[in-house]
């Protein structure tokens, strides 16, 4: 549809077009203090942001919609993999966006809030779209930095500086650890570029048994673990997304969190299945569904004892984690792309859910159990909604997070090969189903405060339009990619193929 | 015949479920007026759809998610295991709301979430295809959930939360067994038909086979229930109100030996595994129906005691469906559309009971029959009717299933076990016969609050009468519901 227009675009700016929808979004990060500087309230500041955001979004999907392909500066490659995961923080933004204005929790320094937040989303598309070593290390970075500031920007609040410096620290320590294991991977490999015949998935195959690549890996795992908040790099999560205003944290949630597993599907996926014939990405597969049992495991049972609503959430952003970890276990093409589409089901159903969190402690409540008793008298849209975000995020059918899991648990019992039933991974099928039925218990318990038990007040909440907004869109999110997920699957079809051609 | 009448059975109660949900404030009084009206539309369709003479020429198919090798479809059929499970949910969930008519703490909700159960109940009987027949059978969960903790009894939450994890856990388990079953077969076409097709074209090696007989089994017999994944039943059904009591009890456990029937006993699949687990769902069946019977002597809860009373006849089915035989299958179906009619009533009886009495206690009951004539006789009428008293349905349906156990034992030399029959009847008779006199003959109690206490409403005798109704008509005429199922039973029992 869009192909003509795509080519003239592509001839018009040239290589840059492969970064297009990422210098968008630079723009927004340049302007936003300085328009801040005419208009105190802030309000022109997310309006433009939230511009900005949509125009990289349209450019994105015309450049996904055309089958755009190609390499920027030899370190940033445009492909269907990397728009469609451009497209997933876009979103996460542009929700962010919309109900930032409206939340009391957000800083006097509007200005940088929506600067920061422009910068990080921009930094996680670089991400995206890196082909390179230490271009990736770079993206994750400018997120990170970007991050440290929006968790503190908290004005008047010990928890976001306890947050904050507990995040700055966690994040520096994985940095290192990252930073580490990629000069391991380069002195074995000889290379930073991930992908082609120089690059490092060509010299995989005659690594086997390399220890110092060995541990290059252990390191990049371990540095992206902090980012995935995979256990046991997952302490600092719930400490951050309670002490982070509301919004930040559903941002960090949701989208930050994303953005590891970009760089793991980068990665790993495309080196170990290129290493089919050595041995060691076997291990390597188990190391991975190892991780993902505990996390899931740990995630879900630590959520069962909470009563802060966010620090459940934070853990069942942990136990999510978990499921989508069990693609790169099982590294098929068919498993990433029931995680890549679970990013997406996860990214409505859970961001519709802290957008909830946010909105009610804009009018008052707190976020603990105790405030949510009698919601559904006081607010029963609200009720209604996070009873529907907190079933799909359990995974009751036709919800969203059913769909997706449904997708995602099924690639551990499909071999890539053949399509056949395999015995491998059953195991973790199982683990992961389990697990889903047991967080039904914690996010019953939040809807049974909400229906069945009676508050202290019967008085009507009141909610923002911003939020209602925000709120209406994952709710249409959630029912239709629950009830007919097929389009969004088909692009996710075409991600993951995107990612195996690579190899 | 262009009208999608199986998609109408599935919309009109969704439509209905949403109309009533938003008669919010002084019309929720009204609600009641439209439930009954969406849920006799229903019914006569669902009357309709049996006087079709080729059940084949109804079945919808629309394509839906198709990604890769992916592919699920809504694809909607009835045949002689299903026509009628769905005749009995759409009667039952009219009744329910008839019986209802006096609810008046949120009318609106309760009518809506007896309609959403109509909806998902109709959904598992239709369902051709794995992820839809997955999708209905945890629609069905929800409004449950909510019907219990809203309308319940004393213990409610805890109960509503038991039977919604312990269901869900199982079925989570079930869905590992479809999985497992379609990709080991169609790839990822999850239609019944596909799967099945593929499956006898190449089929599964026995020890695939058992294993996934046994994860689908695992997850359907939670359902039914079996001992001793039963724990849940006599939670949920002592707390829930009396309509979620009917449809629990009428519908809602069928689904499970429904499951067994449509899925594991499908020889295509399951050509092998079938023998192995022959013996171990006769044995399940055993115990059930003898320690369900058993349990009911202990209880002093009416209520609890019909509850077991329902693990006991579900027992049964499952001694049935074990016998893979054409009798036992037949009668197994029989029996599921039998006892959702009679246990409908029973629970509509003692459901009552609690409410005009205050209590459902039959140490503090007693001597009821001389004031409370209509009461007594509906409990007689129906606890006759469950304990097989000939001439109603119960006894066909025993009488059947009995028979086909003792082919089944005969055909393998264990002729002697044929004495868990007479004994599962004797304590049936037995616990009936104990409650009817301790709560209906005797002195007078005083230990119960009589000024207030009122026989049966007229709506309710409406509800019970009609049940009772098709007691003794199908009790002295099964051929009209066997003629439904011999096609089908014949189809599977032809296989083995």
């Amino acid at each position: 549809m869009f192909a003509d227009l795509t080519t003239s675009i592509v001839d018009a700016l040239g290589e840059v077009t492969y970064i297009l929808p990422e210098i968008i979004l630079m723009i927004a990060v340049l302007i936003a203090p300085l328009l801040y500087m005419f208009n105190k309230t802030g309000k022109a500041v997310a309006a433009v942001s939230l511009v900005l955001v949509i125009v990289s979004a349209l450019v994105t999907f015309i450049f996904l919609d055309a089958g755009l392909e190609g390499e920027a500066f030899g370190i940033f490659q445009f492909d269907a993999f990397s728009g469609l995961m451009m497209l997933l923080f876009l979103a996460v933004a542009a929700l962010t966006i919309l109900i930032s204005p409206g939340h009391v929790e957000t800083t006097k320094h509007k200005g940088e809030y929506y600067m920061l937040l422009c910068g990080a989303v921009a930094g996680m598309m670089f991400v995206a779209s890196a082909s390179n070593l230490i271009a990736i290390f770079v993206g994750v970075e400018l997120v990170s930095i970007f991050s440290y500031a929006l968790v503190s920007l908290k004005k008047n609040d010990p928890r976001a500086a306890e947050a904050s410096v507990k995040y700055l620290i966690i994040g520096g320590f994985s940095s290192a650890l990252t930073l580490y294991g990629m000069s391991m991977i380069y002195g074995t490999t000889g290379s930073l570029d991930l992908y082609g015949a120089d690059g490092i998935i060509s010299a995989v195959q005659v690594m086997s048994g390399n220890w110092a690549f060995v541990i290059g890996c252990v390191g990049l795992i371990a540095g992206y673990g902090f980012k995935i908040a995979a256990v046991p790099f997952h302490a600092w999560a719930p400490d951050v997304y309670e002490g982070a205003s509301t919004p930040v944290s559903g941002f960090l949630a949701v989208a930050s969190k994303k953005m590891g597993f970009v760089v793991l599907f980068k990665i790993f996926v495309v080196m170990f299945v290129a290493a089919k014939t050595g041995v060691f990405a076997e291990s390597f597969q188990y190391v991975f569904a190892i991780i993902a049992a505990i996390t899931m495991t740990v995630g879900n049972v630590v959520a069962i004892s909470q009563s802060n609503i966010k620090r459940m959430l934070a853990y069942s952003s942990i136990a999510q984690a978990g499921y989508i970890l069990i693609a790169l276990a099982v590294m098929s093409q068919y498993a990433v792309m029931g995680g890549l589409f679970h990013m997406f089901t996860h990214v409505v159903m859970k961001g519709g859910a802290f957008i909830i969190v946010a909105a009610l402690i804009s009018a008052g409540l707190g976020e603990t159990m105790d405030d949510y008793r009698g919601l559904a008298k006081r607010a029963p849209f609200i009720a209604a909604a996070m009873m529907i975000f907190l079933f799909s995020l359990a995974g009751i059918p036709p919800l969203a997070g059913f769909t997706s899991k449904f997708i995602l648990f099924s690639g551990a019992i499909v071999d890539p090969a053949t399509g056949a039933v395999t015995m491998q991974w059953i195991w973790l099928a199982f683990i992961a189903v389990l697990n889903s039925a047991i967080s039904l218990y914690y996010y019953a318990r939040v809807v049974k405060a909400m229906y069945i038990e009676k508050g202290k007040s019967e008085e009507p909440v009141k909610v923002g339009k911003a939020f209602l907004v925000a709120i209406v869109l994952c709710l249409v999110g959630v029912i239709v990619l629950g009830v007919y997920p097929t389009p969004l699957l088909e692009l996710c079809e075409v991600a993951a193929d995107a990612l195996f051609a690579l190899v | 015949m262009d009208v999608p009448i199986l998609s109408l059975l599935i919309l009109i109660p969704l439509v209905g479920a949403l109309v009533t949900l938003f008669m919010g404030g002084e019309r929720a009084g009204k609600a009641k007026f439209v439930a009954a009206v969406f849920s006799a539309i229903t019914l006569v369709l669902a009357v309709y759809v049996m006087t079709v003479d080729d059940l084949s020429t109804l079945t919808e198919n629309y394509t839906w998610i198709q990604v890769g090798a992916l592919t699920m479809n809504i694809i909607f059929a009835i045949d002689g295991l299903s026509i009628l499970m769905v005749f009995l949910t759409a009667l039952l969930v009219l009744l329910a709301v008839v019986f209802s008519w006096g609810e008046e703490d949120r009318p609106n909700y309760y009518h809506a979430l007896l309609l959403a159960m109509e909806v998902g109940l109709m959904g598992v009987y239709m369902a051709q295809d794995y992820f839809l027949f997955y999708i209905m059978w945890e629609v069905t969960l929800i409004p449950m959930y909510f019907m219990i903790s809203w309308y319940g009894g004393p213990r409610r939450h805890y109960s509503a939360i038991k039977f919604f994890i312990y269901t869900h856990v199982a079925s989570v388990i079930m869905l590992i067994g479809i999985f497992a079953l379609v990709f080991s077969t169609t790839y990822g076409d999850f239609s019944f038909a596909a799967v099945s097709a593929a499956a006898a074209g190449a089929p599964l090696s026995e020890a695939m086979q058992t294993f996934i007989f046994g994860l689908l089994f695992f997850g359907f017999a939670v359902k039914m229930p079996v001992p001793p994944f039963h724990t849940w039943l006599p939670d949920a059904h002592v707390e829930a109100p009396t309509a979620g009591s009917v449809l629990l009890a009428g519908v809602m456990l069928k689904m499970g030996s429904y499951g067994i029937i449509r899925v594991c006993l499908d020889d295509n699949i399951f050509n092998l595994a079938m023998a192995n687990w022959q013996m171990v769902i006769v044995v399940l069946g055993v115990i059930a129906m003898v320690y369900g019977a058993y349990a009911c002597i202990a209880q002093n809860d009416l209520k609890k005691m019909v509850a077991y009373s329902s693990i006991s006849h579900m027992g049964l089915v499952l001694v049935g469906i074990g016998c893979m035989s054409v009798i036992g299958t037949e009668f197994a179906i029989f029996q599921m559309f039998a006892h959702g009619i009679i246990s409908g009533v029973l629970f509509m009886v003692c459901g009552f009971a609690g409410h005009s009495f205050g209590t459902r206690d039959m140490r503090l009951l007693g001597g009821l029959a001389g004031k409370f004539p209509m009461f007594a006789l509906f409990m007689m009428f129906s606890f006759m009717a469950s304990l097989g008293l000939p001439g109603l349905m119960g006894f066909v349906a025993e009488f059947g299933l009995l028979y086909g156990f003792w082919e089944f034992l005969s055909a393998n030399g264990l002729e002697v076990l044929i004495v868990f029959g007479p004994l599962y009847m004797m304590l049936t008779a037995g616990y009936y016969l104990w409650a009817m006199q301790k709560t209906l003959f005797g002195k007078l109690t005083d230990k119960i609050d009589l000024e207030h206490s009122h026989d049966l409403a007229k709506y309710e005798v409406v509800a019970i009468a009609v049940l009772c109704v098709f007691m003794a008509v199908f009790g002295i005429m099964p051929s009209i519901a066997t003629d439904f199922i011999m096609p089908y039973a014949g189809i599977i029992g032809g296989l083995f």
